[in-house]
Parts: structure tokens; C-alpha cells; sequence
């Protein structure tokens, strides 16, 4: 008898999730041992974990608040990938929301109800604007997106810097790297969870149902599939293209809008704290599946979560950062895994 | 027969199938198949759309597990758990649809994923070495070019090559003529028979019967997932083969008959004049050219494949755009062509390459087959998309194209080769409403549904639409064209009464020549 690994090309649902509970699970026990080793007791951080953030209502709260944004950036590069094309300028966008946000409580007033819903454009049509160039260059050039978007977070936060410390700083506290407040809030009816999370958990849903039950839907769903093929039924692949990489940028500025009027009230030049970022893993998470957003985001702003409650129990934020970094790699691993089985069969005779 | 020169075959098997067994969610694929392969014996392996050929191999080969039953090779119990390990063990694959890196070239496709690759060699160590083989085993290929530049032959021999390379013993071919243009054919059967003189074994599944008379010693047949019958070659003939695919007495033929008497020439619904289209890499691909296409008529365009016949197809159903020259619908010219406007007007288009340009495989059976009605009522009801009208029409579209399917929400990719060419053309011939472009319809098909599919167009063409049929047989293309054209070189060399034509001068136009000067050289 041998034993042998043999790759699968298709991998069932059920077996993807089982391989990832294995996998986090280990990546959990690992983080464990070496906690112990580094003279923590893991039991005990482990409650603290699980007890402040699902265990209390300020934690849940916490967990919603990260839960929000990660829902929408994730959401904003599974739209993409529905194309075949990524979104790693998630992060710039979500400034670009944040910004005009920003702008517009800062310098336009009116009746609360009416601004909010001005913000939640403008931050759509600034995320939009933000993805204008690459989208262009994409569908009229064939540039590579991964290059242009990734490239543009890093002007979209010296854009945010620059206010932040310049023109908009904050003279009344005297914050650093950070402006005045945003007088329009979202208003809120979980604590200090506002209707904002609901936004982004419908967000996935919808989009879901606009994929199956439209006919833009159908249509993306061909183009993303087999462009030619989409080109031969009469579809105008480069508009359809043109309007998903929009949408994506829109929905990741959504996300930055919603972070100023919900939850930091004010522009911070730290402000995205990665989710663009993390939205990428969110969308692998997720494998493609607007409603896998719904579930891989929960896992993420957990995981998030649990770095916070560890920074409190006496952790390095380093040591937090390789924790996360070991759930992640643990989690690429079993999706790997989760392609091989084993077989067992008589030695060759050879 | 011509093989007496041929070492005799034994009768032990290399290769023994014991009771196959395979289910697929809603499918019975195979069931209780026995199969044996001896040395030195080329096998058919035949059956209609769908009869678990092709199943029945990738369960030899590793891709799939039986559910049930026993491989034996050389007498001995084998599980291949991967094709690589069945190449390892002697058996190799050339699949229906190629597997190569288009990307890469033909050196580096022969080396890939193979034990013997030398480490760290430089491209043109790689380029003499699959040079030796190809001299090795008598199959032309160019170890420098990209795949994406060869024809449907040449990358064929770089999987033969690539199976060959690896010492297999066994040599799987699935409907490897399909795509062949009858030169490379010949080709092909001159290196089969090559290396089963060497003592070595051929699985070779087709639809065609003839060839499977000439090259193949003994013929297996399948219906429904089970084997019907294992009998020499010698012993069968076509209409017996025919028959015991589908278990009933087949009425082929009648063609010319259903053809309804023409009065007139019909009115001409598509033109090109002047048209000259550049092919995928940007070369001339048409030059030139002139065709009239006239409602109530088949317009047969002969030719070997790679002649301009994929750009005058693109050009007819508005996917590429002309470089030069004017494309008329009822006499008016096109501004700008697009595919949706020659959509709108009703001309379907049964696609030369379905895989790459006319389904998408990843999608479900149901999302295909409505790709040319996804847009109007009842699938359509505003901007909405309705799934359970697109099933609704997707059932009725397998139905007429005479497919069982499992279920609608399976990916296109698990239906056999010649249903998915089935459903294709179905949903094609629904839409046509002026024209129908027909870029070998055949390909991929039992006897049967051939025979049906050109029924089918000549009910098209008695209601007064317009037919255009590209293919490589000629005997098709006299069976039911009204016309026949040519295409040499990207260019239409001319247009003849189907009634007026003979094989010979068609032959010869499609090499490029016409008789007085091929008359003048064998002088
Ligand atoms: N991966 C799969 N999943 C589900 N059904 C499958 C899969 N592969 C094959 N089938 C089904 O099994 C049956 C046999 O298919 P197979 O491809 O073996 O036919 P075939 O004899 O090769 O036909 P063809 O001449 O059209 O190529 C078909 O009904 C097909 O839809
Ligand atoms: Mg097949």
C-alpha cells in the first residue's frame, strides 16, 4: 500500500469549509503555544477575547464598527472580481469617500437628513472619480489595474495627510494629523452602531440579487465568464467593464463616507486603517461570493477585533500583526489543501 | 485489409476495463462497461452524444474515479490517481479539447509537468530536444512557435508529441479528426500506424465512420453508458456501426429531397463587396471579397480550414469589422458593424470555436442557453433578468436539440462535446430569422444528429431564410448546398450552381488552383 496526495480541480463548498475550520483552528493553536512560550496564558487571553467581543455590548458594538467598513471594501473587490479584474486601490477610494465627506460637513451647511444623503453621493461619486483613471486605462489601453489602483492609494493619502495637518487641521483640540469635526452624524440605534452597518450588510445582498436577477447582471456574469463569448451575444463589454469598476470604486468610497459620518466624525490621516486592504483578503475569503462577503468580513473584523482586546492584554502591536498574518496564511493554506485528497493504492509493480 | 505487413496482434490485453461504472448527479455516464485493448491493435471507441466515451477514458486515464469496476494493465489491478500517473504507467491522453499553454511554445508545452525535463535548461536546449523527438516519431512540428500561432493540426501533433514523448505504450485520441483538415488526417493515421507497427496500442474515438473503417482493427460500441458490442472491423460496415450506436434502424439521406424546388433566386439579405478583413494577429485574413448570400438558399462555402473561412464568418455576423469594403443587410450597407445589430435582424451563428467564442463554459447550462434571448420578453421584463423564465426556455432548447441534461443549473463545461455543439446550434437556429452562419455545424456529432442538424437547415432554408454552411466536406456541402463558393488563401475563387459543380473542379479550387492550370502543369 502506498499513500499518495492527488489535486482536485474543483473543490465542494463543504470541503472548502472544513479545510478552513481545520486551518483556523491550528493557526489558533499555534498562536497559543508560542503566546505560552512568550509567558502569556492563551486560556486566558482567549476568554478575554471571546468574552469582550461577543460577550458584552460595548464589544459587539466595537465588532460592528469594524464589521462595517470591511463588508464594503470586500464587497468592492468581489464586484470587480466578478470581471476578472482586481481592486487593490480599495484603500485610496475610501479615502477619496472620506474626504468629500469631510468637505462637505466641513464647509456646507443644511438640514442633517438632506447632508447625509449629499455625503453618501458625494463619497460614491469620489470613490468613483477615484477609479475613473485606471478604469479608462484598463478599458481603452489595456493597463493593468492591480498596477494603477495600488498606485493611487498612496496620492489619495498624502492627499488626506495633507489636509489633515494643512488646511482642515483641527484648531479647536488641536489633534494631530487630523480635522475638525463633521457636524452631520448617521444616526445610530445600537449604541454607537449606526445605520450604517446595515447599509453594508444589505450592500453584498443586493448586489447579489442585481446578478441574478438582472439583465446587467447576466450580463456582467458573461462577460467576466468568457468576454468573447459576451462579445458575440451583442454585450458591450468594455461599457459593462466601465460601469463594475465604477461601482466598485463607488461602493469603497461608500465605506470611507460611512466611516467619517458614523464612526471617526472627523478626517484622520489614518483614517482607512487598511480596510481597503483587508477588503482584498475579504474578497479571497469569500471566493468571488457576494454573500461569502457577508461571512468572510464577520471573520475578518473578529480577527481584527481580537487584535485590539490583545493590544489591551499587554501585546505588541507587532505580535498582534503576526497573529493576524498566521489566521491568513493558515487560511490560503487549507484553501490549498482543500484541492488534494489522499488516496491510498497498491505500490506500483514497476 | 492492408495491415497483413502489421506484427499480429495477441490476444491478451494490455489494457482490461472490468465492469465501469460511473454516475454523475442526474447521469448515468457509464454503466458495467467491459473493454479490452490489445497490443499492437488501433480500438474505436464509438457511440452518439453523450454515450460516455469520453467519460469512459478519463476513468482510464485519472481524471475521474469509477464508482465501480476494475482497470488491469498487463493483467495487474492499476488506480491511476492523476493523468500523470497514467502517462508514468504508459497511457496518454490527447483530449477533445486541447490542454496546451497557449502562452508558452511547443518546446516548453512538450516539457512541461515531465520527469525527463532537464532542471535549469536554457530554451534551446529544450527547442533540440523536442526537435529529436519530433524527427523521433515523424511529426512536424516547430519547437520555437507560440501555440496560439499553430492550427488546429499542428497542435494536435504537440499533443501527440507530448503523450508520445513519454514513452506511452497506449495512445488515447478523442475525436482527434474533428478539427483536422483532411491532409493532417492523413497525417495522422500515417503516424498511428507507425507506432502500432513499433507493437504499442491506439483508443481512438470518432464520429466518423469511414475513417473508423480504414484505420481502426476492431470497434467497441456504447448506448446509453453501456457497451453494446466488441467486433473486428473487418465484420462491420457503416450502416451496421450506425445502427448499433443508436439501436435502431437509421434512415440517413434524404436530404436532397426535402429541399424544396427553387423558382427564382432569392433576394439577397446579406452581401459583402469588397471586403477585406485582417485575422487575430493582425494579417490579411480576407481579401477582397464578393459574396452574395440569398434568402431560401444554402450557400456552401468549401475550403480548408485556415482559408479566411473564421473572418468571413466574423464579417457575416458583424464580430469583426471589415478593414475595407462595404457589408449590406437588405441592401443597405452597415455603418458600423456590431454583432447586436445583425442580432436584431435575425442572423444566428453557429460559431467555428464554441468554446472560445460561443458559450461560456464556466456558466450553468441554463445561462447559455439563453444567451440570445436573455435581453427580450418573457426573460426579460424591464431591466430584470427572470431565471425561471431563462430555465423555462433553456429546457425547451435541450429538448429540440434532442439533449438530456441533468440539471439546468449544471456548468455547461460537464455536458459531452456534441451536446454542447447540439444546444449551440438549436439556440442559433431559434433566432434566425433572415440568415443562419454555419461554421462546420457538425463537428462533434454522431451520424444521427449530422443528419438532423441538416434537416433542420433545409427547413430553414425551405421557410425562406438564408443559410450560410462552411465545411470541409465536400460530400456535406453537395448533399445540401444550393451554391457552392470557394475560399483559397482568404479569397472567394469562386461561386457555382451546386447543380453545375464538380468534385473535381472544387478540389482543385480549394488548393488554389483551377483545371486549365493544373491541366498546364502535368503537362
Ligand atoms: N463532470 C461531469 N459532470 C456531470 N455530468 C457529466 C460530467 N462529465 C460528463 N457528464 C455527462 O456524462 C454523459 C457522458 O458524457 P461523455 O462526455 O462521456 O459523452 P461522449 O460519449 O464523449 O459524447 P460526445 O460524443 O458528445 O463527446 C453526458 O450526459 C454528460 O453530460
Ligand atoms: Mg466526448
Amino acid at each position: 500500500m502506498a499513500i499518495r496526495f492527488v489535486r482536485t480541480p474543483i473543490v465542494s463548498s463543504q470541503r472548502a469549509l472544513t479545510a478552513r475550520i481545520i486551518g483556523f483552528v491550528l493557526a489558533l493553536a499555534i498562536g497559543a503555544i508560542v503566546l505560552g512560550i512568550a509567558g502569556f496564558d492563551p486560556l486566558h487571553l482567549g476568554t478575554q477575547i471571546i468574552v469582550k467581543s461577543l460577550g458584552s455590548r460595548f464589544g459587539l458594538e466595537d465588532l460592528g464598527l469594524l464589521y462595517t467598513p470591511l463588508l464594503l471594501t470586500g464587497l468592492a473587490v468581489t464586484v470587480m472580481a466578478k470581471m476578472g479584474l482586481w481592486n487593490i486601490g480599495a484603500d485610496g477610494q475610501f479615502y477619496l469617500g472620506a474626504f468629500v465627506t469631510t468637505a462637505i460637513g466641513l464647509f456646507i451647511k443644511g438640514p442633517e437628513p438632506f447632508m447625509l444623503i449629499l455625503c453618501f453621493f458625494a463619497g460614491a461619486a469620489g470613490g468613483a472619480l477615484w477609479i475613473l483613471v485606471p478604469t479608462l486605462a484598463r478599458a481603452y489601453a489595456k493597463v493593468d489595474e492591480i498596477i494603477t489602483t495600488l498606485l493611487l492609494n498612496f496620492v489619495a493619502l498624502l492627499l488626506v495627510y495633507y489636509v489633515a495637518t494643512g488646511p482642515w487641521r483641527d484648531r479647536v483640540s488641536g489633534t494631530t494629523a487630523s480635522t475638525g469635526r463633521v457636524p452631520y452624524k448617521m444616526p445610530e440605534f445600537f449604541g454607537s452602531l449606526h445605520w450604517g452597518f446595515v447599509i453594508a450588510l444589505v450592500a453584498p445582498i443586493l448586489f447579489g440579487l442585481a446578478l441574478r436577477y438582472t439583465r446587467w447582471g447576466y450580463e456582467v456574469r458573461l462577460s467576466g465568464s468568457n468576454p468573447d463569448a459576451a462579445h458575440y451575444a451583442g454585450i458591450p463589454v468594455r461599457r459593462r467593464m466601465i460601469s463594475i469598476m465604477l461601482l466598485s470604486g463607488a461602493i469603497a468610497g461608500v465605506a470611507g463616507m460611512l466611516e467619517v459620518a458614523g464612526t471617526v466624525h472627523r478626517l484622520q490621516g489614518g483614517i482607512s486603517n487598511n480596510y481597503g486592504y483587508l477588503g482584498v483578503m475579504v474578497a479571497v475569503l469569500a471566493r468571488g461570493s457576494p454573500i461569502g462577503v457577508i461571512a468572510g468580513a464577520f471573520l475578518m473584523a473578529l480577527i481584527l477585533n481580537a487584535g485590539i482586546i490583545l493590544q489591551t492584554q499587554g501585546l505588541t502591536t507587532s505580535a498582534v500583526l503576526a497573529l493576524t498574518g498566521l489566521m491568513m496564511l493558515f487560511t490560503a493554506v487549507a484553501d490549498q489543501f482543500a484541492h488534494y485528497r489522499i488516496v491510498r493504492t497498491q505500490a506500483a509493480t514497476s | 485489409m492492408t495491415d497483413q505487413a502489421a506484427p499480429p496482434t495477441t490476444d491478451r490485453p494490455v489494457i482490461a476495463l472490468r465492469g465501469i461504472g460511473k454516475v454523475f448527479p442526474g447521469v448515468i455516464a457509464n454503466a458495467d462497461v467491459d473493454f479490452d485493448l490489445r497490443a499492437g491493435e488501433i480500438h474505436a471507441l464509438l457511440g452518439e452524444n453523450g454515450a460516455g466515451k469520453s467519460t469512459l477514458m478519463n476513468i482510464l486515464t485519472g481524471i475521474y474515479r469509477p464508482d465501480s469496476g476494475q482497470i488491469l494493465m498487463d493483467g495487474a489491478a492499476k488506480t491511476f490517481a492523476s493523468p500523470v500517473e497514467a502517462i508514468a504507467a504508459g497511457i496518454g491522453m490527447v483530449h477533445q479539447h486541447f490542454k496546451l499553454v497557449r502562452a508558452f511554445s511547443v518546446a516548453e508545452n512538450v516539457h512541461l509537468g515531465w520527469k525527463d525535463t532537464p532542471r535549469l535548461a536554457s530554451k534551446s536546449v529544450l527547442e533540440a530536444r523536442t526537435r529529436a523527438l519530433a524527427e523521433r516519431y515523424g511529426l512536424a512540428v516547430r519547437p520555437e512557435a507560440r501555440i496560439d500561432e499553430l492550427s488546429a493540426g499542428e497542435q494536435q501533433r504537440v499533443e501527440i508529441l507530448r503523450v508520445l514523448a513519454r514513452q506511452a505504450r497506449v495512445l488515447i485520441l478523442d475525436e482527434p479528426t474533428a478539427v483536422l483538415t483532411p491532409a493532417e488526417a492523413r497525417t495522422l493515421f500515417t503516424a498511428l500506424r507507425a507506432f502500432k507497427a513499433a507493437g504499442n496500442s491506439v483508443i481512438f474515438i470518432s464520429h466518423k465512420l469511414d475513417e473508423v473503417l480504414e484505420i481502426s482493427d476492431r470497434v467497441t460500441v456504447l448506448r446509453g453508458g453501456r457497451k453494446v458490442v466488441t467486433e473486428p472491423t473487418a465484420n462491420c460496415t457503416t450502416t451496421k456501426l450506425a445502427q448499433l450506436m443508436v439501436g435502431r434502424e437509421m434512415v440517413l439521406g434524404g436530404l436532397r429531397e426535402a429541399m424544396k424546388p427553387r423558382t427564382e433566386p432569392g433576394r439577397v439579405v446579406l452581401a459583402l463587396q469588397k471586403v477585406s478583413a485582417t485575422d487575430d494577429r493582425g494579417r490579411a485574413g480576407l481579401i477582397d471579397a464578393d459574396l452574395p448570400v440569398r434568402a431560401g438558399e444554402i450557400l456552401g462555402i468549401a475550403g480548408v480550414a485556415g482559408n479566411g473561412q473564421r473572418e468571413l464568418s466574423e464579417i457575416l455576423t458583424g464580430i469583426r469589422k471589415p478593414t475595407s469594403g462595404k457589408v449590406l443587410i437588405e441592401g443597405v450597407p452597415v455603418d458600423n458593424p456590431s454583432p447586436d445589430i445583425f442580432i436584431e435582424v435575425g442572423v444566428g451563428h453557429i460559431p467555428e470555436d464554441r468554446i472560445k467564442s460561443g458559450i461560456a463554459p464556466a456558466l450553468s447550462i441554463s445561462d447559455n442557453a439563453v444567451l440570445r434571448a436573455y435581453a427580450e420578453p418573457p426573460i426579460a421584463q424591464g431591466v430584470l433578468f427572470k431565471p425561471g423564465a431563462a430555465d423555462k426556455l433553456a429546457q425547451q432548447i435541450a429538448d429540440d436539440a434532442e439533449v438530456t441534461i441533468p440539471s439546468l443549473s449544471t456548468p455547461m463545461r460537464n455536458l459531452s462535446g456534441g451536446n454542447q455543439q447540439r444546444l449551440v446550434a438549436r439556440r442559433e437556429m431559434r433566432i434566425a430569422k433572415l440568415a443562419i452562419i454555419a461554421a462546420y455545424p457538425s463537428r462533434g456529432l454522431d451520424v444521427g444528429a449530422i443528419s438532423t442538424l441538416l434537416h433542420y437547415l433545409i427547413d430553414l432554408r425551405n421557410s425562406g431564410v438564408a443559410v450560410v454552411l462552411i465545411s470541409e466536406e465536400l460530400s456535406e456541402l453537395f448533399d445540401v448546398t444550393d451554391r457552392i463558393a470557394v475560399m483559397f488563401k482568404g479569397r472567394v475563387m469562386g461561386l457555382y450552381e451546386t447543380k453545375d459543380a464538380d468534385l473535381e473542379t472544387i478540389g482543385l479550387l480549394m488548393g488554389g488552383q483551377t483545371k486549365a492550370t493544373s491541366a498546364s502543369e502535368a503537362a
